[in-house]
């Protein structure tokens, strides 16, 4: 709709004494409303498929569809535009985990012109929070937004405005479309120059191990006991604090030092293992953990355990890593920043979690409530993501 | 009793055949010469866009390509009412994010494109950072955009002070004219227009300005004839897409629906002029009110389709909700995400309406205290309140 022309006359009006002709006569003009595109979003188990709808007349002004430079576009001109169009869109959308390869084309006529219609499909499965990066005509029209609606087999429709240049990290409901968009996920963070000497990376590792649920979830599986010991006659509270400090230490940098192990080889390309291993692996980390709390399985101490399970997150990790776009530049530099962001998280769980485990250990339910309850409550749900990450299928909220 | 169900079916089938016409229908084109989509005309020539257009990608950093580049479509914005074109604009603003480092003509051309998109604030502060800099306060182009986006606001008095730093001459005078009838100085502000008006050599188009500001005074202050007679001698001076929109209004809120249709059939069917056809042909009972209503409705839905659309055109909706749905509780609702944002006149006037006809006497109450903050003397807002 139009904005308030109020301004625009008192502006015209200084125009003219500025000696600026601006004429202010209506041209002839049809429906005003802002530049979108319409994804149509379709997923079942196995298959996405997407029909994009991009406005022809945004098209030619990235494009110059109009070779003739008559104002008008003929279907010869857009049929050989056509590869132009497609792939001009197709580098500018990213549907995470589904490569997506053009079926068809076609066009049609909507409330405010003609617009070109892309068919795509994947052959994947659409994450429970699709991370969407979609910069189509960010360098053109920064007012532009896709609106996207996925539909998934059996549920209603989810709405989602995505701002170009900006990724939606999830499909957000209607209602919060907009503030879903608006916010920054990771993947956005490489593209901005600068982002190095800001510290941004140092941000990302904070972010992701503060909400790497199942890194933290680990994490507190091995602490869980740490502040009491094993004697003969079971567990009994450590008395100072500096005896269940040293063991809590070694387990952490223990974890430490394994996982930056294997996010360094991973992020130097030098190791690569395939997600669909490490993500469900990690799960079982957390139930062996857990498990080992309760009827001990490892014969070794726990700072081998907490080294070994530490190289499988440590892939974890790098999986992030590759999402953010590493500057080539300071590449070292964003490495260490973001490893030094989750050690810093980590350090600051640590610390809460022994503060707080530390204080309830003389209470007598400790071994039974805490450590008991703490540890099948970790089992069940490492053995839930083992499914979900194994068969596919989402289960948690998280 | 026998039409009631024709009539029913006649509708149902109206409806589903403008529904249908709503979502997007396949073009299959046969012939390679066949044309498809008609670009919108520009006023500059379309090869001189494109070589603009090009030169700056070769160059993004020239300040003053990229200032000619943006000015030639917020031309086109304002001229066909066309968003888009500002997004285009702005597009050619992006190599100076940060408004700190960005030249002064780039910030002006910024802050008038975030006032065209209605973000007055962004606007005024990058206003306020272009006036601040040594030698930046010479401008009085800026500093009357400043005076708009304040008055827009409803914050009269820091607008006068924008208004006093124009300068001397017709534009400062006005300005503070302006500002001096939204407050109800009307015989003080009458007497301004008056004298400016009295100089024989003004434009046309200068001299249409002011006497659209008159005429508004006069319709705000309730002498309806004064105001009537101001809008049609803008009127003889030629097209005004303002003007007649602003006359449309009183010819509408006069009762005289019929009269408003004639004074719009001229002019393009933006969303703003639409939307008052739609309200005049429906209030004369025209045959051609149903599709006006429809097509209407139809603009709002997909303007909708981004959540904050509702917001930046809450005015217009709201109108829409009020007079066409009778739907007072939704027109409430929007008139206060309005007001939330901008404080013409009219955007009051629609608050205090709506208010009425919910009923509320919060809502009522709410609107009366938000005039009197402001300050502002329109008689129209006293008659509904």
């Amino acid at each position: 709709m139009r904005p308030s022309e109020r301004g625009g006359r008192w502006r015209a009006a200084l125009h003219a004494v500025v000696g600026v002709v601006l004429l202010l006569g209506a041209a002839a003009a049809l429906a005003h409303k802002a530049s979108d595109s319409y994804l149509q979003i379709n997923a079942s188990a196995d298959r996405l498929d997407v029909r994009w709808d991009i406005a022809l007349r945004d098209l030619d002004v990235a494009l110059d569809l109009d070779s003739d430079g008559d104002g008008k576009l003929t279907w010869g001109e857009v049929r050989s535009a056509w590869p132009r169009i497609e792939s001009y869109a197709l580098q500018r959308l990213t549907i995470d985990g589904c490569p997506l390869t053009p079926m068809g084309r076609s066009l049609e006529r909507r409330n405010d012109g003609a617009y070109a219609v892309l068919h795509l499909t994947s052959t994947c499965t659409l994450p429970p929070t699709p991370r969407i990066t979609y910069a189509l005509f960010a360098d053109v029209d920064p007012t532009h937004r896709g609106i996207a609606k996925v539909q998934r087999q059996g549920a209603g429709v989810e709405l989602t405005v995505l701002e170009p240049r900006a990724s939606a990290a999830g499909a957000a409901r209607a209602a919060s479309g907009a503030a879903a968009s608006a916010s920054s996920p990771a993947s956005a963070v490489g593209a901005r120059p600068g982002a190095v000497a800001r510290w941004e990376f140092f941000v990302e590792g904070i972010r992701h191990i503060v909400t790497g649920y199942d890194h933290v979830l680990f994490l507190l599986s091995l602490l869980l006991p740490a502040v009491m010991r094993r004697t003969p006659a079971g567990r009994v509270p450590v008395e100072r604090l500096s005896a269940a400090v040293w063991p809590v230490a070694g387990i952490v940098t223990a974890f430490t030092v394994a996982h930056s192990i294997t996010l360094g080889l991973a992020a130097l390309k030098l190791v690569s293992l395939t997600p669909a291993f490490i993500e469900p692996a990690i799960a079982a980390t957390i139930v062996l953990a857990a498990l080992d709390n309760v009827l001990p399985i490892f014969p070794v101490r726990r700072v081998v355990v907490a080294f070994f399970f530490g190289l499988i997150h440590g892939f974890g990790f790098a999986s992030v890593l590759a999402e953010l776009e590493l500057p080539r530049a300071d590449f070292a530099w964003a490495l260490l920043q973001f490893n030094l962001g989750i050690e810093a998280g980590q350090l600051v769980i640590v610390l809460v979690a022994t503060t707080v485990l530390f204080t309830l250990r003389r209470w007598p339910g400790y071994a039974r409530v805490v450590i008991g309850g703490g540890s099948a409550l970790a089992i069940a749900i490492g053995a839930t993501w083992f499914i979900e990450r194994t068969a596919n299928v989402s289960i948690l909220p998280f | 009793m026998l039409r009631a169900p024709i009539v029913f079916a006649f509708a149902t089938a109206l409806a589903a055949l403008v529904a249908a016409s709503a979502v997007a229908t396949p073009i299959t084109p046969s012939r390679d010469d066949e044309v498809i989509e008609v670009l919108p005309a520009t006023s500059a020539g379309r090869s001189e866009d494109r070589q603009l257009r090009r030169r700056l990608a070769e160059r993004p950093g020239d300040a003053r390509l990229a200032a000619a580049v943006a000015e030639r479509y917020l031309v086109q914005a304002r001229e066909s009412g066309d968003p888009r074109f500002a997004g285009l604009a702005l597009a050619a603003l992006a190599a100076w994010p940060e408004p700190a480092s960005a030249p002064n003509e780039i910030l002006l051309l910024r802050a008038t494109l975030e006032q065209y998109l209605h973000e007055f604030d962004a606007s005024v502060a990058h206003l306020r950072i272009l006036l601040a800099r040594p030698g930046g306060d010479r401008n009085p182009q800026a500093w009357l955009t400043l005076a708009t986006v304040l008055r827009v606001q409803g914050r009269y008095a820091d607008s006068d002070g924008a208004c006093r730093r124009v300068g001397v001459g017709v534009y400062a005078s006005a300005c503070l004219a302006e500002n001096a009838a939204l407050r109800g100085e009307t015989a003080a502000a009458r007497r301004s227009f008056q004298e400016l008006l009295a100089d024989a050599r003004l434009p046309p188009s200068t001299r249409g300005w002011l006497l659209t500001s008159l005429a508004e005074l006069e319709e705000r202050d309730g002498r309806t004839a004064a105001a009537e007679a101001a809008y049609r001698g803008v009127l003889r001076l030629g097209r005004d897409t303002y003007a007649s929109i602003a006359y449309a209004d009183f010819l509408i809120a006069q009762k005289r629906p019929a009269e408003a249709l004639a004074v719009l059939k001229d002019e393009a069917r933006t969303d703003t002029v639409l939307l008052r056809v739609a309200i005049a042909a429906t209030r004369a009972n025209a045959p051609s009110g149903p599709r006006d209503v429809a097509e209407m409705r139809e603009r709002i839905a997909l303007a909708n389709e981004r959540p904050e659309a509702s917001v930046f055109h809450g005015r217009e909706q709201a109108m829409f909700a009020l007079a066409i749905d009778r739907d007072a509780e939704r027109a409430l609702a929007l008139a206060r995400g309005d007001v939330a944002r901008q404080r013409e006149p009219l955007d009051l006037l629609v608050l205090a309406e709506a208010a009425r006809a919910s009923g509320r006497r919060d809502a009522i109450e709410e609107a009366r205290r938000l005039k009197s903050a402001l300050g502002l003397h329109d008689r129209r807002i006293d008659a509904a309140l």
